[in-house]
């Protein structure tokens, strides 16, 4: 299972109660938490760039969200996923499959965390968390020094 | 939907009597697959009359040492996929099967994980919390509750010494069946 | 908004814990690990001193924990209950992991418990 090309990130949102933000997400949706996501835009809790009149953002990151189970066999696409990702990036690991391998962490074909194979800088726990809980992670990026930015060392956002 | 009910055939006759089912009609392939009874192995295949809407559920039983059947690839195309995956999810050897590839699995991942006798490793290697016992303070002589504790859906078996030496004991022996 | 009767995670009241181990032993995923003595009770008028267990340490891994509740359902002394607090991101995986302190500060309020209709909320979890 593979997949070939992956898409930049072309989806940039505000997050609620936090107008300086703003993200690209690249939502690698593998199972039901990925439906989490779909309910914070709907909630208005992820607001799509453009749709209303925002001001300007003194931050941008790139984020890999990465909801639902991570199989090994997926794995190797979720990696590629992460290494097609513009810098500044940033990993977020969401819902408990994503985190551990969550309720299928006893299973031989799962990925016991995500954070095995890329380095992520904000776990959000929750089976499903809640689409609130998606926002409070991301607000926590931009308060965190994530893997990626003490690599690169520079700017914070 | 109606069902035309179980039908239990030998392996023998399995070919003979998905072939006579699919020239009734029953010209739909809905799916396959096993389920491990220990000593023995069940194949079920379900197929549908599109028709009359009728559907048909095919049974046989193996032994689980040497699991062979017949394939229905050459009556319904649909069930190289089911063959497929009850071949290495069941280790079913499916005879003229052409395309043998793993579907989901790894190749190292071993013995096929869906029979009973495949180790849940994840369990048996871990430590299970529950196993934990207060520890008293040295003014009693033991704790009169203290009685060993196994984790809910692990088989002893599994937790024996060739899977994980620690969590093995002499009294779990007794337990190993094979 | 959140309702009251969200479960957004699960909090302790260590002095309601009697460290049974039932919650432990149910949990599917295996994240609940509890430590406990015995100590001996000497109370006035009884002829012998009575064991009891004594919390040591109580962790909650919630990066493993799937959110059933069996261990809510399961507590005989309504010591778990569900909270709606959600921001629990961590930055690392081991912060995911929340002992006794961690697991009463989520505590449901008086509010959130008379919301849900769950035991709770009579004030704090504990101060021990």
């Amino acid at each position: 299972m593979t997949l070939h090309s992956i898409p930049a990130p072309e989806r940039k949102y505000r997050v609620a109660g936090h107008p300086d933000l703003r993200v690209a997400i690249l939502d690698v949706g593998l199972a039901c938490c990925a439906l989490e996501v779909g309910a914070a835009i709907t909630a208005g809790l992820l607001v799509p760039e453009g749709s209303v009149d925002t001001g300007p953002a003194t931050s941008e990151v790139s984020v890999l969200l990465i909801s639902g189970t991570v199989t090994d066999a997926l794995a190797p696409a979720v990696i590629r996923a992460w290494g097609a990702l513009a810098e500044p990036r940033l990993a977020v690991s969401f819902g408990a499959c994503a985190n551990t391998g969550g309720p299928y962490w006893d299973a031989p074909t799962v990925t016991k965390g995500i954070d095995q194979l890329i380095p992520i800088s904000v776990y959000i726990p929750g089976c499903p968390p809640r689409p609130e809980a998606l926002i409070a992670g991301l607000a926590r990026l931009a308060s965190t020094d994530g893997p990626c930015q003490s690599e690169r060392g520079d700017e914070s956002p | 939907m109606t069902s035309h009910g179980r039908t239990d055939v030998s392996p023998a006759d399995w070919l003979e009597a998905m072939a006579g089912l699919r020239s009734e009609g029953f010209v739909l392939f809905d799916f396959l697959t096993a389920v491990d009874r220990g000593a023995t192995l069940e194949v079920v295949a379900r197929i549908v009359n599109p028709v009359t809407r009728v559907t048909a559920m095919v049974w046989t039983t193996l032994p689980a040492d040497a699991a062979e059947l017949a394939s229905l690839s050459d009556y319904y195309l649909g069930a190289t996929w089911c063959e497929r995956e009850a071949a290495e999810m069941f280790g079913v050897t499916f005879i003229g099967l052409a395309d043998t590839r793993p579907l989901l699995l790894r190749a190292s991942l071993g013995k096929p994980p869906m029979r009973k006798s495949a180790p849940l490793v994840a369990r048996a290697i871990r430590d299970w919390p529950g196993a934990a016992q207060a520890t008293d303070d040295g003014r009693q002589g033991g704790n009169p509750s203290r009685r060993r504790q196994l984790p809910p859906g692990v088989p002893e078996v599994f937790l024996h010494d060739d899977v994980n030496g620690d969590v093995a004991s002499a009294e779990l022996a007794s337990g190993d069946q094979r | 908004m959140i309702p009251g009767e969200a479960h957004g995670t699960i909090a302790l009241s260590a002095s309601a814990c009697t460290s049974c181990m039932i919650c432990v032993r149910e949990c599917p995923t295996w994240c609940i690990e509890l430590d406990s003595h015995t100590e001996q009770v000497s109370e006035p008028g009884a002829r012998r001193p009575k064991t009891v267990n004594v919390l040591d340490a109580f962790r909650i891994d919630f990066g493993l924990c799937m959110y059933c509740g069996i261990c809510v359902d399961l507590c005989p002394f309504d010591a778990l209950a569900w909270s709606p607090e959600h921001d629990l991101a961590s930055t690392t995986a081991a912060g995911l992991v929340h002992g006794i302190e961690e697991l009463e500060s989520t505590w449901p309020s008086a509010d959130c418990a008379a919301e849900a209709g769950t035991p709770g909320g009579d004030g704090s979890p504990s101060d021990s």
